[in-house]
């Protein structure tokens, strides 16, 4: 008997410490990617409403959606997805519709960005940062680096250096579409199974070091581990300005063949816990200043008009703001759906598995 | 003759496999003390990596979830385990195959079939239920799953060792089945029970696929964080973090050591 | 225990209260394993033969699409990632089953030779490094492995991989892990085997047979056998489902089962097919189980191979 209650009692305690554990009083859950808010400003939000911002991350957008899927979609207040992954956000049900009315710093936003074509209307979305994915790599062993995807995909461009692909597949597919003229953001399946084939010869040769997401490759460049990689404008700068010595010799380049533009936005979950804070919470990052101080701190350009006069010089030029020939050839990449979407996801794996 | 140079060549492969063994972890714990971020060159000594782990709070949480977890979960997984290893004991005679299959079946199951199922039912039930929300809650649950086999295995042999005639004389002694646990059972396999608890404990510490598919956002382990610091790229940090780590574990394999050391004096 | 001459009402008492007892104390066990590991992987196989949503999660109705994409048929027609990666990972476990053998019987060997006084340390030498946790040990693999570090180094000059390359990311990085991590679940079950080898036999075998290694042929080397098949199934099993190891050390190149299944989970893509791959994984969990204990019993002559 005395073993039954006390394993009785062990559980019962158990379940409340776990319960408590997870007891959420005052919190918002931010879901956003690694190294992408800067830390005063969860501060002085957390003092203006008293509230504690809990902060978890993600490297790459398949694997926020995994999260979500996998219970997070009751459990996280906000999430930063891009623009791609907006439409099945909200066709899969994980996030609700915005309530304007409690964001009247809505009115700050840049008019592109307050009918985006991957939102329209702007009913589940409220524009973060948006920026660019292009190639880093090392200018002592490519002086003269062309423009062009060939960096990565012609070996006899780079015969002998290591070099890393994106862990998302489909900016590697968008990246291989490009360097084989069909666009980076070509979406029919013949032009898809072209590029597959050139990942796959690609993964196969020698110098191949891996899919990397966007901030590790940063990393790994850094480091010397590979040569080139594909990451961010707004991250280069951030760890560049971070660690100059290492980065004085890493440049970031957007292909002529075309290359990827983005848009973060917030979103609130379906099930967001506190959906009425992070009202509150998107209303603040949407205040001009604010606005310009994330911007300021990550390195990239900022949807917010408002915030413009408050922005350091280094994000009204290039890599920030691209020049306008780049400009002319950046594409968003496409959201996939349906069909599109198992085509890719098959191709991929394909890719992955060879 | 020849016997003397196939020793010497032991002895020689025994130092080299040694070698193996602690090369990767040496490296682990000197490049901690890296005074740049290169992960290939050594270029002077430094602590800046302590110091900045000392700061940050995600470790620190992390390494209370690892405990609360590794705790907790043992707890339970030795009330429960200890139940099934004395029934399977008592009842050894019985056809019991049904649960020697059950009990290994967690053993034997690869660890990733074991964390998504446990993903995808809590997943489920969550969605039906709104019960068995991810988080350190689901992670006990599963954690408990795969030590209560261990535990209920250590305690079965133990009670196996037992001479039979003992249990006689307890049921003589002492007249209440409650005084025969307290008074009898637990004391007798106290040695097992301690074991199994250290097992259990180090099993949990020790799990990153199982914790993984079960964790929600504010639960996760040291290994999950590192395991996230890995992918974002941030080495000497996580050099830090384990060597820590290593740390304690040599601190409990000296421990143990002198445990059995005792033992044997 | 015996109900000789005990009433035959007494007797079924007795055994209501036996029954109970046996009750009281595994069904709490039995009950927690069924619904938290039973029913969960019941759910897992039901969702291999569901149909895979537009997103990725499961969806009615019923169907064996996720077997067919898993043998490789998709909108694509037949393409062969799947059966790859299915080689791969046979191969992975067979090589690096195979060189832990290699290394630990030696090993094993070594340590039961030495004064009983340093068997407990040498043995606790060889299983600590395997106390810390899976992600660290393989992590200091990556920095062992990497571009410009002395290993890499020196199998560059010896012409093994490209210039400027590491040994890691690589498939070889790969089986190197394994055999690191499984490396002391081979050595403890062969050390056991050697402990209680009967000297007595060999020395008797060094009589009979001329060449020693004859003699270790036909008196040692089936002492031991129980321990090694023990130690083959401690480390192929979870070889063949590892996770960790490939995704950290292979870099894109060595993927395994245990990948292709999770990534079916964690990128959002299809669960059902990660569901159809974890089934395949519990078949060939269970055929080699089931394989190694009929080899056991036929070899090792009884309840000596205990899983």
């Amino acid at each position: 008997m005395t073993i039954n209650k006390t394993a009785l009692a062990l559980s019962v305690g158990a379940a409340l410490l776990a319960g408590s554990v997870q007891a959420q009083e005052n919190k918002l859950y931010l879901f956003n990617w690694t190294e992408y808010m800067d830390p005063e400003i969860i501060e002085a939000f957390e003092e203006k409403y008293d509230v504690e911002v809990v902060q978890n991350y993600f490297n790459s957008l398949p694997e926020m959606l995994s999260k979500l899927q996998a219970g997070g979609v009751s459990q996280y207040d906000i999430i930063v997805p891009s623009n791609y992954y907006v439409p099945r956000l909200i066709e899969t049900g994980l996030v609700q519709k915005l309530d304007k009315a409690k964001l009247p710093n809505f009115a700050n936003v840049m008019e592109q960005f307050q009918d985006p074509v991957f939102d329209p209307g702007a009913e589940y979305t409220a524009p973060y940062q948006w920026g660019t994915t292009g190639v880093v790599y090392n200018t002592e062993t490519f002086p003269d680096a062309p423009k062009s995807w060939s960096l990565l995909f012609d070996p006899e461009v780079n015969p002998d250096h290591p070099f890393a692909l994106m862990g998302d597949g489909q900016v590697s597919l968008g990246g291989a579409c490009a360097y084989l003229g069909h666009g980076y953001d070509c979406t029919d399946p013949e032009g898809w199974k072209e590029a597959a084939r050139l990942l796959i010869e690609t993964k196969g040769r020698d110098t191949f070091s891996g899919f990397t997401d966007g901030t590790p490759a940063l990393q790994q460049l850094a480091r010397g581990v590979t040569h080139i990689g594909l990451s961010y404008n707004g991250d280069y700068l951030f760890f560049k300005d971070e660690d100059p010595e290492s980065f004085e010799t890493l440049d970031f380049m957007i292909p002529d063949e075309g290359a990827e533009m983005w848009v973060d936005s917030m979103m609130i979950t379906s099930e967001a816990p506190n959906a009425d804070m992070a009202h509150k919470f998107i209303d603040f990052i949407l205040d001009a200043e604010v606005g310009a101080q994330l911007s300021n701190y990550n390195y990239y350009a900022s949807p917010n008009a408002a915030a413009e006069p408050y922005l350091d010089e280094v994000l009204t030029v290039p890599p920030v703001q691209p020049s306008e020939d780049d400009m002319a050839r950046l594409r968003f990449t496409p959201s996939l759906e349906g069909e599109s979407l198992q085509i890719f996801q098959q191709l991929w794996s394909e890719v992955q598995s060879r | 003759m020849r016997k003397r140079t196939l020793k010497r060549g032991l002895t020689g492969f025994w130092w080299f496999t040694l070698a193996f063994l602690y090369l990767p972890l040496a490296v682990v714990m000197l490049f901690s003390f890296n005074a740049s971020n290169s992960a290939a060159r050594f270029t002077g000594f430094s602590l800046r990596w302590y110091e900045r782990l000392l700061g940050n709070e995600e470790i620190l949480s992390a390494f209370a979830n690892s405990m609360v977890l590794a705790i907790v979960s043992s707890v339970i997984a030795l009330g429960v385990g200890c139940l099934i290893g004395y029934g399977m004991y008592r009842h050894r005679h019985r056809k019991l195959g049904w649960l020697i299959v059950l009990i290994y079946l967690p053993i034997v199951l690869p660890d990733i079939v074991f964390g998504i199922s446990e993903m995808a039912f809590f997943v489920q039930i969550h969605r039906l239920t709104g019960l068995f929300q991810p988080g350190l809650g689901t992670m006990i649950i599963a954690h408990v799953t795969f030590q209560i086999p261990f535990v209920a295995l250590i305690v079965y042999s133990r009670f196996v060792g037992l001479d039979p005639t003992l249990f006689e004389a307890a049921k003589d002694l002492y007249a209440t089945p409650a005084k025969r646990v307290i008074h009898f059972m637990l004391p007798t396999i106290k040695p097992a029970l301690i074991s199994a608890f250290f097992l259990s404990f180090t099993l949990s510490v020790d799990d990153f696929v199982i914790s993984f598919f079960t964790a929600g956002p504010e639960s996760a382990t040291l290994p999950i964080y590192i395991w996230g610091a890995i992918k974002k790229g941030v080495s000497p940090e996580i050099n830090a973090i384990a060597t820590l780590m290593i740390g304690a574990v040599a601190i409990a394999a000296i421990i143990s050591l002198m445990f059995s050391r005792r033992r044997q004096a | 225990m015996s109900y000789a001459g005990v009433t035959p009402t007494a007797r079924s008492r007795a055994m209501v209260r036996e029954s109970r007892h046996l009750l009281f104390t595994v069904a709490p066990g039995a009950t927690w394993i069924i619904i938290f590991l039973v029913l969960p992987s019941a759910y897992l196989m039901g969702v291999a033969f569901m149909t895979n949503g537009p997103y990725g999660l499961p969806e009615m109705p019923l169907s064996l699409e996720s077997f067919r994409r898993l043998a490789g048929f998709g909108f694509l027609g037949w393409s062969p990632g799947n059966l790859y990666t299915l080689l791969r990972s046979l191969w992975q476990t067979l090589v690096s089953t195979g060189l832990v053998v290699i290394v630990a019987y030696p090993i094993a060997y070594y340590i039961s030779t030495c004064r009983a006084k340093w068997r407990p340390i040498m043995l606790l030498l060889v299983v600590v490094p395997s106390w810390t946790n899976q992600v660290i040990r393989t992590f200091g693999w990556m920095n062992l492995l990497a571009p410009g570090t002395p290993l890499s180094g020196l199998a560059e000059s010896l012409g093994l991989i490209a210039p400027n390359m590491g040994l890691y990311p690589s498939n070889f990085a790969v089986t190197l892990g394994l055999v690191y991590n499984f490396l002391p679940f081979m050595v403890l079950p062969l050390y056991a085997a050697f402990e209680k080898l009967d000297t007595a036999q060999v020395e008797a075998a060094q009589d009979l047979y001329a060449s020693p290694v004859r003699a270790f042929w036909h008196a040692v080397f089936p002492q031991t056998l129980p321990g090694l098949l023990a130690g083959i199934v401690l480390v192929a099993i979870p070889a063949f489902g590892m996770y960790v190891i490939p995704e950290l050390l292979g870099g894109g190149k060595g993927m395994m089962l245990g990948n292709l299944v999770a990534n079916q989970f964690s990128g959002g893509a299809n669960w059902p097919l990660g569901a159809a791959g974890a089934i395949l994984m519990l078949i060939a969990t269970f055929i080699g189980l089931y394989a190694m204990r009929r080899i056991g019993k036929r070899l090792g002559g009884g309840e000596e191979v205990v899983i």
